[in-house]
């Protein structure tokens, strides 16, 4: 018995193991290559929020630049920057970024509408994510095309416990901007802003079971003497306390920008800072 | 200097001071204990009340004079488990004399060529990261949940006792502060042995005002409307498996302040081991002596993730907002310590 059984093991013939073995290289070959082959695989297919943006369109996969921590232990609050490498000139701009995070409830994060003021198309904020996932930014630019990035986000649960379910309404719609003192002409100008908020995402439970209604603060408008300078949208995947890192480039003399916030329960505020060009 | 990497140099700075008085001193809890309980020795436990001393009336200062709220601290937190505080306090005192020394000692060992304490150190990161985010985690949560309590105060430490008793904030803020400093301090001074020891005085004295340089360091410095750096000071268990970690992963992450505080004991430690020229490099003289290392760095990890804090964590910074959970985690610290050296699991001394 165990006799056949050796024999049965040692009996492929050269032609059995030459097989095998090219099944191998080719294996290895496709390995080597599996960076194109990768950027072909399109992650994003699966995605319909994804696929519904982009209608068709084929995106490039290079040019957009996500940064986010390669760990995080507070999927509640993680800081995001997300760079588009194109100039943000009136012949040809970034229209707009819209942020995805597919694994959570409400794949959407926020879209940013940007236009030639904004100067560059760089934006940092502060994001929720439910677990580990890939987060995909899409620009959209001026002439129709679409480019796409993702950079891998792993969550663990909190390393501390963390209570507070209610919030404290005192502060709320409270807004902060820090706006450069001054700009030399042509230079571009970094916005930092943010709002005193809970972007409840009406998912949540009270301590008696109920459900916190939804409120978050959906709108998001800067505009330097009436004319917009970035427009952003935001959905529950936002964290709270909504933080914006933009940018604005000024013609001529600078002049007012002003900022304003509309929540879901109609609440606005407004912040009105100048800016000077000298 | 932006307020991040402000809060990384001051980290930076603290470990260090840290590691040369650590090192100059001994300053220890589990030397402390061990000679007070079995060789009747008691200036380095002295030693560490002095600190726990300066350490609560300088964090309270601190906050008096509005640099910092200890409020925002993680110790006091009014939900909390008080199983895990107690279950894991005595674990990370029962590891401490397993191991012969807690966190923040293997750390100054290691710079002054201890390669045990490398060991120690290397299984209290890990064990730490396992339970708080890792594959102890989910027991952990569910744990902490069934025997989660809530304080009914709106400031679960001595505090927020005082002002629920009608004090004024600021008689709230002094009077518990004051009484327990001054409690400490009696215990310290009453002693002729201590008093006129510089050695102890000076261990005491320096690594209580680091604990208030934490407290300083990231409430006042790291303070910044757009990006707020989370209240902390001196802690042993969390940042080791940080510090791992971000040796490993240091591209994606951003450096905290508990990283460079370990990073700075290190250098601190070897510099005042070589300006003193007292390095050596000593290895496990036993496996059996190894083994008993390795199960101590990673009960002590354990433990320490689970109560929210190690003997300097809990112990001193814990102890400096006079949190009430803290007084469960260092009854358990102290608990363990008295079970491995003197109490029915005791050990045998190394």
């Amino acid at each position: 018995m165990s006799r056949t059984r050796s024999l049965v093991t040692t009996s492929w013939s050269r032609r059995d193991f030459l097989r095998i073995s090219g099944a191998g290289a080719v294996t290895l070959g496709m390995m080597m290559v599996s960076p194109s082959l990768l950027a072909r695989s399109r992650p994003w297919a699966r995605h319909d929020a994804i696929m519904e943006l982009l209608d068709g369109a084929e995106p490039d996969t290079s040019g957009v630049t996500l940064e986010l921590p390669s760990v995080s232990e507070d999927g509640s609050n993680i800081s995001l920057t997300v760079r588009v490498d194109s100039a943000q000139e009136n012949g040809e701009y970034v229209k707009s970024i819209h942020l995805f995070a597919p694994d959570n409830p409400n794949p959407e994060i926020a879209v940013f509408h940007l236009t030639p003021l904004s100067g560059q198309a760089q934006i940092a904020t502060r994001i929720r994510l439910n677990e580990s996932q890939r987060v995909f930014a899409v620009a959209k630019l001026s002439d129709g095309s679409f480019r796409i990035g993702s950079q891998d986000a792993r969550v663990t649960v909190s390393g501390c416990l963390t209570d507070d379910a209610t919030y404290d309404s005192s502060g709320l719609m409270q807004a902060r901007v820090r706006t450069p003192r001054s700009l030399r002409p042509g230079e571009v100008g970094e916005v930092l802003t943010i709002i005193n908020h809970p972007m409840e995402t009406g998912f949540r439970e009270d301590a008696d079971g109920n459900t916190i209604p939804r409120r978050i603060i959906h709108s998001f408008v800067a505009e330097l003497d009436g004319e917009t300078v970035l427009r952003a949208d935001f959905h529950p995947s936002l964290a709270a306390n909504p933080y914006l890192r933009f940018h604005v480039k000024p013609n001529g003399s600078g002049g007012t920008l002003a900022l304003e916030w509309t929540d879901d329960e109609g609440e606005t505020t407004r912040e009105e800072a100048e800016l000077s060009v000298s | 200097m932006s307020n991040m990497m402000m809060v990384a140099w001051g980290g930076f700075v603290i470990g260090l001071l840290f590691g040369i008085v650590g090192q100059r001193t001994g300053f220890c809890l589990t030397s402390g204990l061990r000679k007070a309980w079995t060789e009747g020795d008691g200036r380095m436990l002295r030693a560490f009340a002095l600190a726990m001393a300066v350490a609560i009336i300088a964090s309270h200062g601190l906050e008096a004079f509005g640099y910092v709220n200890l409020q925002d601290s993680i110790y006091i937190h009014r939900s909390f488990s008080w199983l895990l505080f107690l279950l894991g306090g005595t674990l990370f005192g029962y590891g401490m004399i397993m191991a012969n020394g807690c966190g923040s000692r293997a750390l100054v060992l290691l710079g002054s060529g201890n390669l045990r304490s490398l060991v120690v150190v290397l299984c209290i990161g890990i064990a730490g990261h396992m339970t708080l985010t890792g594959v102890l985690a989910p027991l952990r949560l569910w744990a902490a949940e069934l025997s989660s309590v809530t304080i009914p105060l709106p400031r679960a430490s001595l505090t927020g006792l005082a002002a629920s008793w009608g004090l004024g904030s600021t008689l709230a803020l002094w009077i518990p502060a004051l009484l327990v400093a001054s409690g400490l301090l009696a215990y310290c001074f009453s002693h002729g042995g201590f008093r006129s020891s510089p050695r102890h005085l000076i261990g005491g004295l320096v690594v209580g005002v680091l604990v208030a340089g934490g407290w300083y360091v990231t409430g006042y410095l790291g303070d910044d409307d757009f990006d707020p750096v989370s209240l902390n000071s001196l802690t042993f268990i969390a940042p080791l498996g940080d510090t791992i970690q971000y040796l490993m992963l240091s591209t994606g992450l951003s450096v905290r302040f508990g990283v460079t505080v370990v990073a700075g004991v290190v250098v601190g430690s070897l510099a005042a081991t070589l300006a003193s020229r007292s390095f050596q490099l000593q290895g496990f003289s036993s496996p059996v002596r190894m083994a008993r290392y390795i199960a101590g760095g990673l009960i002590m990890g354990i433990g320490g993730a689970l109560a929210l804090g190690c003997s300097i964590g809990q112990g001193l910074s814990g102890m400096s907002t006079l949190a009430l959970p803290t007084f469960i985690a260092v009854a358990g610290i102290l608990l363990g310590a008295w079970l491995g050296l003197r109490g029915p699991l005791r050990l045998p001394p190394l």
